[in-house]
C-alpha cells in the first residue's frame, strides 16, 4: 500500500504546560512494497510518526493517505482497516499477557473476528515465519521464554493479523548482536515473501543500510532527508551535524577513495557489505572460492 | 489521553510558590483546610476564594491547567449540590412543586459545600503542582520526624510515598503504551457490556502488573547495590532551608487566621 503524508503536524498535551510540537509539517511519500528505514535520534519524533499510521494518534493538522484510506484531524481510520497496518511497538514483549504463546498470538486475529480454527492456523504460520517451532512453543507460557523468543512471539502476534503494512519501532533494541541479526533477517524475509510495505524505525545506520531501499531521516520533528540510502549517505557531513553516523562501509569507501586515483575509485553505491566485498574481490581478481 | 489529568503532576518552575519550603507549604495547607471548615458566611468564603486566586497567580501556572484538577471531582461536587438542595430545609421557600421544595438553607449549603470542596482540591493540587515529589516527601519526613521517637517508621513511610509518587507518571506512561499496543492488535476497550469491558481490561492489567513487579525488583536491587540500609545516619545532598518566603507565608497564615476569626459568625 502506498503511504503519503501531506503537511502533517502533531502537538502533544495541547493546552498544558507540557505542550510539545513533536511533528512539524511532515510531507513524505512511500511507494507500495518499499522497505523504509526511519532514522533519527531519540526524541526526533519517530514513534510519534508511526503511531499515526493506524489511528493511535490523530494528526493535529495535515492529511495522511494509506492505500485508499484518508486520515485527517477529524476523520479516523475505519476499524476494519486497522488490521492492514501491523504495528510492532518498542519492547513488544511487554504486551504479552496470555497463558500460552498460541493464545497470545491469536489475540489479534480473534479481535478482528476470525473464526478460531483460522486464527490457529494463522498463529502457526506467524510463529513459523519468525523462526519458532509452533508445536514446541505453543503451550508454553510467554513469560518463561528468553528475551529474544518473547520478542519473536510478540512480533508473530502482529504478523498473525496478516497486515499489508508492517511497522516496527526499534525491533532490535536491547538484543545481542546475533539476536538482532536473526530478527532483522526474519523481517526482511517476511517483507519479500509477503510483499509487504515495511517501515523499520531504528537509530542504527548499519541496520538501515543493510535492508532499506528508502530512507527517512528525522530530526526535531522534521524530515530532514529522504531518498535512496546511497543518496543519504553521500551527505555524510550533514548526518554528522545531526549526530548520526554513516555506516562503516560508507566511511571505509570514502577513506579509501581519498587514497585512490580518480579513475580507480570505488562507487559510493556499494554501501551493502556483501556488494562491497564482492566488488573488492573482483578488483583484486581473487577467485570467488577464497 | 492520560496526560490530561493534572492531579499529582509536578510542573517545574521558579515562582514564589515553587521556591518556598515544602514544610511551610504543608503546614499552610493544614491550616488552610481548617479555615475552610471554619468559614461560615459570605465574607469569610470570599476572603478564602480571593486568597486562593492570589495563590494561583503567585504560582505563575496557567489558570485553565489548574482548573483541570477539578475535573475528577466534578461529579462529587455536583452530587453534594443536588443532595443539599433536595434535603436541607429552612428559610425562604424559593420553589415548590407538590411536596418537593427548594429552600434558602438548601441552596446556601449547596453553594458553601461546593466552594469548600473546590477550594480544598485547588489548594492541594497547587501544592503538588509546585512541589517536586522529592521535596514533598522530604518535607513530610521532617515534619513527622518527632513521631519517629515513639516508634513510627517515619523514614520508611516517606520512602514508600516518594517511590509511589515517583512511579505514578511512569505507570501512566506504561499504561498508555500498553493500551496503544493492544489497540494495535484490535483490542476494543470502549464497547460491550460491563462484564465484557472488565474482561477487556485483562490484556492491559497483566502486562502492567508484570512490569510493575519487574520495576520493583530492579529498584530493590539497585538500592541494595548502592548500599541502602534504611534511614539511620543518612545525610542529604540538598538540605531544606527556610527563607524569607517562608516568613511571608507565616505572616499570611496569621493574617488569614485573624481575618476568618474576626468575620466568621
Ligand atoms: N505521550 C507523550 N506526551 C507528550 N510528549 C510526548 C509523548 N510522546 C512523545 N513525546 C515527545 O515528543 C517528542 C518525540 O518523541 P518520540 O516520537 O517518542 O521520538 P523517538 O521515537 O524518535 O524517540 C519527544 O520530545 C517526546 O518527549
Ligand atoms: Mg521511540
Amino acid at each position: 500500500m502506498q503511504i503519503t503524508f501531506d503537511q502533517v503536524s502533531h502537538l502533544y498535551g495541547k493546552g498544558t504546560p507540557f505542550e510539545r510540537l513533536a511533528l512539524k509539517n511532515i510531507s513524505l511519500k512511500i511507494p507500495s512494497g518499499a522497505f523504509v528505514g526511519i532514522i533519527g535520534q531519540t526524541g526526533s519524533g519517530k514513534s510519534t510518526l508511526i503511531q499515526h499510521l493506524n489511528g493511535l494518534l490523530s494528526p493535529t493538522s495535515g492529511e495522511i493517505t494509506i492505500g485508499d484510506v484518508v486520515i485527517t484531524p477529524t476523520k479516523r481510520i475505519p476499524p476494519a482497516k486497522r488490521k492492514d497496518i501491523g504495528l510492532v511497538f518498542q519492547y513488544p514483549e511487554h504486551q504479552l499477557f496470555e497463558e500460552t504463546v498460541a493464545k497470545d498470538v491469536c489475540f489479534g486475529p480473534l479481535n478482528f473476528e476470525l473464526p478460531e480454527s483460522m486464527a490457529e492456523s494463522r498463529a502457526r504460520e506467524a510463529l513459523e515465519l519468525v523462526g519458532l517451532d509452533y508445536e514446541a512453543i505453543k503451550d508454553r507460557s510467554p513469560f518463561q521464554l528468553s528475551g529474544g523468543q518473547m520478542r519473536r512471539v510478540a512480533i508473530a502476534g502482529v504478523l498473525a493479523m496478516q497486515p499489508k503494512v508492517l511497522v516496527l519501532d526499534e525491533p532490535t533494541a536491547g538484543l545481542d548482536p546475533a539476536g538482532r541479526k536473526a530478527i532483522l533477517e526474519g523481517i526482511h524475509r517476511i517483507h519479500r515473501e509477503q510483499n509487504l510495505t515495511t517501515l523499520l524505525v531504528t537509530h542504527s545506520m548499519e541496520e538501515a543500510a543493510r535492508y532499506a531501499d528508502l530512507m527517512l531521516v528525522l530530526a526535531g520533528g522534521e524530515v530532514v532527508m529522504q531518498g535512496r540510502p546511497e543518496e543519504v549517505f553521500q551527505q555524510a557531513d550533514r548526518l554528522r551535524d545531526l549526530s548520526l553516523d554513516v555506516p562503516q562501509t560508507v566511511s571505509f569507501i570514502s577513506r579509501i577513495n581519498q587514497l585512490l586515483p580518480d579513475t580507480a575509485r570505488l562507487p559510493a553505491t556499494l554501501y551493502r557489505e556483501e556488494e562491497l566485498i564482492a566488488h573488492v574481490l573482483k578488483r583484486l581478481s581473487v577467485p570467488k572460492e577464497c | 489521553m492520560l496526560q490530561n489529568i493534572a492531579i499529582g503532576q509536578y510542573v517545574p518552575g521558579r515562582s514564589f510558590l515553587h521556591l518556598a519550603d515544602p514544610r511551610s507549604k504543608l503546614l499552610f495547607i493544614v491550616m488552610f483546610a481548617t479555615l475552610v471548615f471554619l468559614a461560615n458566611n459570605s465574607i469569610t468564603y470570599s476572603i478564602l476564594i480571593a486568597f486562593t486566586v492570589f495563590s494561583i497567580l503567585l504560582s505563575r501556572l496557567s489558570l485553565s491547567y489548574i482548573l483541570k484538577s477539578l475535573k475528577p471531582v466534578w461529579l462529587l461536587i455536583l452530587f453534594t449540590v443536588v443532595l443539599h438542595i433536595f434535603i436541607t430545609k429552612g428559610g425562604t421557600v424559593y420553589y415548590q412543586l407538590g411536596s418537593f421544595t427548594v429552600e434558602e438553607q438548601g441552596v446556601r449549603q449547596a453553594i458553601f459545600i461546593s466552594i469548600r470542596l473546590g477550594l480544598l482540591i485547588l489548594f492541594s493540587s497547587l501544592l503538588t503542582l509546585t512541589t517536586s515529589p522529592m521535596d514533598l516527601t522530604e518535607g513530610l519526613e521532617r515534619l513527622l520526624g518527632p513521631f519517629g521517637r515513639i516508634g513510627v517508621p517515619v523514614h520508611e513511610i516517606a520512602l514508600m510515598m516518594s517511590i509511589a509518587l515517583r512511579f505514578i507518571p511512569t505507570l501512566m506512561e506504561e499504561t498508555d503504551k500498553i493500551i496503544k499496543a493492544q489497540s494495535a492488535r484490535g483490542a476494543d476497550f470502549t464497547s460491550g457490556n460491563l462484564v465484557r469491558r472488565a474482561k477487556n481490561l485483562i490484556p492491559i492489567a497483566i502486562p502492567l502488573f508484570v512490569s510493575a513487579f519487574r520495576r520493583a525488583e530492579e529498584l530493590a536491587m539497585a538500592m541494595e547495590a548502592r548500599g541502602y540500609r534504611g534511614g539511620v545516619g543518612r545525610t542529604r545532598l540538598n538540605k531544606l532551608r527556610f527563607s524569607w518566603r517562608d516568613s511571608l507565608i507565616a505572616v499570611a497564615a496569621v493574617l488569614l487566621i485573624l481575618a476568618i476569626g474576626w468575620w466568621r459568625t
